[in-house]
């Protein structure tokens, strides 16, 4: 599918995450015990196909560049086109502090969408998990003759979200917008495709009125304006991750089967920077129920429920439940823990307990020692 | 352009010896270890060295390994000058091409690709051997003692020195005597079949044998005693750690058990990485009911019964009541609900299905022995396959 371009949007460092997002944006938060968010979106254009993608990052980017690299992992490390690192170039008087929408940061980096050489754009968030067959999305796009296709949800997400009430050919006639909870309408996965010349257009209207945003103001005013929708239905697990809480259940949404095949089935793979490893070693005493442990770690204590990255120690008698360890902790001997997320490298001293609440975990600092 | 030193990797060998796990590929492409392939040693011991150019030498069923070996990326080897190459037997305009008739002469056949590189010195390897060495420090040596070739030796039983190629040692520490096998040994020192040759003796010694009918072409056999009895100098490299010949079913097990334990050889070094080429999976789940005991286990892998003493590959999956000890499984092996694997080998995508009984704890008796199926198999449900089985692909069992 080389006529199509893809944008990830990667610059969004949404509060509710916490200190989780103190050093990195949300598409590059570690996640499923080996990946960064941002591989779905880029592995969903990789498996389609796509291999010319921009990433528009703003601040707090230095994890996502490591994580990312050239592209190699996706196979968007070309002599022509390939993977493009978006950070702020454009536009230093309509652009000030943190974006405030998507059609800010599209204006931000607006000569390399005018530059773009293919006529139709994905856009996709680079905080879904989600691993969206794109091929008949595109297929449909095309087979439409449509200038926008969105890409919607088959089950209500968490939290804030825009609906399409759509008529029996699935043409968007009516857009919500901020809806919580079930109610009419198709849930947007704020994934598209686009016309380039409509999505330039939209990018020089909102530039032009001082508008930001892509759904309230660009989307608004285009479905306003008589403009055609029609929409595509990913069927199978999808969540965007924007709170501490969001990104603890996705992560334990991962220990179901039936959810970990939908994000990573058999056929369509999930592609991520290559980790030199060993295998996980388990030690004489070790336990390990309804748990992801990813490789390089040495496990001698009692895991209950845990996702644990790479390079994880967690020494005998330790135990653990419910808790997210991120890659190079260490959990020393008779540490009990539970609901806990860890982030990178942090190291939990003998003895210690910490416990968090189910519904709001505790979540410990990059590097903290206790 | 000029390189001091470059590898050549004898990778052709049928490994005869492994049966049904080399029926379909070449020994150097045997999963190992969980992570690896045989190769993945070698390889990462010439990235680690700062040995760039590497040549490997296939004729056996070399598919597989050519897709594996692919760019060389895994292993840092896809550089722009030098890189990892493929070497399969050829012809040339109006020549009698052939097969490799014996390792010196698989070199002699490549002797224009290493010319292409004009190197001082040529480092010859084999791609069955599990180690972890510095080859770089036995270069130094090589240099130091201005030797025509270097070998590698290990310090071993004067009862294994029987089995080995023994050198025997001068009062100034050069190798004065080399015998295959002796039967009443004189040294403990074994070579390990790897050297370093200065590349102008060593062409002109290959050119020589290569020319002498009653020779075997071979390194131990011929090449080596030929310098000797020439009065070159050669150095013996003592390396001290960990290493295996994994020839056998028997000592491929036993290896594959080694990995269970970080003391004998450390994978863990972040100094000296063994790398591998490996597609991307998730990690690997355990169930609710699952155990897992003193076992190595990675990507892909789906636990929901009793694993113990054991080495999984990656998408290896083992089902709920399933039992496996102290065996190997090699990527994407299935052991079925209530099927039992124990002291056993299994192969590749091979499906073991329930309620299956694979191999047999130790008897203490003679005809004991570690049970192998080779790879893309199905075990009938309910079926049993005893201790020291060989199972190939086209038996049904």
């Amino acid at each position: 599918m080389l006529d199509f371009h893809g944008i990830i949007f990667a610059y969004r460092t949404t509060p509710a995450l916490g200190e989780l997002v103190s050093k990195r944006t949300a598409a590059s938060l570690p996640f499923c015990g080996r990946y960064r968010l941002i591989d779905f979106a880029l592995s969903s254009l990789a498996n389609a196909g796509i291999r010319d993608v921009g990433v528009i990052m703003q601040r707090d980017y230095q994890s996502l560049l490591d994580h990312i690299g050239s592209g190699k992992a996706w196979d968007m490390s070309r002599k022509n086109g390939g993977l493009r690192i978006l950070p702020p170039f454009g536009l230093p008087e309509y652009h000030t502090g943190n974006y405030t929408g998507t059609m800010e940061a599209l204006n931000a980096v607006s000569e390399y969408v005018r530059d773009i050489p293919q006529e139709h754009i994905v856009l996709l968030l680079g905080d879904l998990a989600a691993n969206i067959d794109l091929t008949p999305v595109l297929q449909q796009h095309l087979r439409s003759g449509l200038p926008i296709t969105a890409i919607c949800g088959d089950h209500t997400p968490e939290g804030p979200h825009h609906r399409y009430i759509v008529d029996d050919n699935g043409l968007v006639k009516q857009a919500l917008f901020f809806r919580e909870g079930d109610s009419e309408g198709l849930p947007a996965l704020e994934g598209y495709v686009i016309e380039k010349e409509i999505l330039l257009e939209m990018m020089d209207n909102c530039y032009a009125q001082n508008l930001y945003r892509f759904h309230r103001d660009a989307i608004a005013q285009y479905l306003a304006d008589g403009g055609l929708m029609g929409t595509y239905v990913h069927r199978g697990y999808a969540q965007v991750i924007r709170t501490v809480e969001a990104y603890y259940r996705a992560n334990k949404d991962m220990l179901i089967p039936e959810k970990r095949r939908e994000l990573f089935p058999a056929g369509r793979p999930v592609r991520t920077r290559a980790q030199e490893g060993v295998s996980t070693y388990y030690g004489e005493k070790a336990v390990s129920r309804n748990s992801l442990v990813a490789d390089n770690c040495i496990i001698e204590g009692e895991l209950t429920n845990c996702i644990v990255f790479s390079g994880v120690r967690v020494e005998e008698g330790a135990r653990l439940e419910n808790c997210i360890l991120m890659r190079g902790c260490t959990v020393e001997e008779g540490v009990r823990m539970c609901n806990v997320i860890a982030d990178k490298d942090c190291r939990f001293s003998a003895g210690t307990m910490l416990i968090g609440s189910e519904r709001l975990p505790t979540v410990v600092p990059k590097g903290k020692e206790i | 352009m000029k390189k001091d030193c470059i590898a050549m990797l004898l990778a052709g060998g049928q490994g005869s010896r492994l049966y049904a796990l080399t029926q379909q590929a070449a020994k150097p492409s045997v999963p190992f270890g969980g992570k690896y392939r045989i190769i993945d040693f070698p390889l990462s011991n010439c990235a680690n060295s700062g040995i760039d150019t590497v040549g490997v030498l296939t004729q056996y069923r070399p598919l597989q390994l050519n897709s594996y070996i692919g760019s060389g990326q895994p292993w840092d080897l896809d550089v722009a000058d030098g890189g990892v190459y493929i070497l399969p037997p050829y012809l040339g305009a109006n020549e009698q091409g052939s097969w490799f008739s014996g390792t010196a002469n698989a070199i002699y056949q490549n002797i224009g690709f290493i010319d292409q590189y004009e190197p001082e010195n040529v480092l010859i390897l084999s791609g069955d051997h599990i180690y972890k060495m510095n080859y770089a420090d036995m270069l130094s040596e090589h240099l130091l003692h201005d030797a025509a070739c270097t070998i590698a030796v290990l310090q071993v039983s004067l009862e294994e020195a029987t089995r080995f190629g023994i050198m025997n040692l001068r009062a100034d520490g050069y190798v004065g005597e080399f015998e295959e096998k002796p039967k009443h040994p004189k040294s403990d020192l074994a070579s390990m079949g790897i050297y370093i040759f200065n590349w102008k003796k060593l062409r002109a010694a290959l050119i020589e044998d290569e020319a002498d009918p009653n020779s075997s072409k071979d390194f131990g056999k011929n090449i080596i005693p030929k310098m000797l009895a020439a009065g070159e100098k050669l150095w013996p490299y003592r390396f001290h750690g960990y290493w295996r010949d994994v020839g056998t079913i028997t000592s491929l097990w036993d290896a594959n058990m080694d990995m269970l334990s970080t003391t004998l050889i450390n994978l863990y070094d972040p100094e000296w990485p063994i790398s591998s080429r490996s597609p991307v999976c998730p990690p690997h789940y355990t169930g609710e009911k699952a155990e897992v005991v003193h076992s190595i286990v990675t990507e892909g892998c789906e636990i929901d019964g009793h694993v113990e003493n054991s080495v999984l590959s990656p998408s290896v999956k083992v089902g709920k009541g399933a039992t496996v000890l102290y065996s190997v499984l090699m990527p994407g092996a299935v052991v079925e609900d209530g099927a039992v694997v124990e002291y056993a080998i299994v192969g590749e995508n091979t499906v073991v299905k329930a309620g299956a009984h694979v191999g047999a704890a130790p008897d203490g008796t003679d005809a004991w022995g570690v049970a192998t199926c080779g790879p893309d198999i199905v075990i009938r449900p309910g079926a049993k396959v005893p201790a020291g089985a060989m199972i190939y692909k086209s038996e049904e069992v």
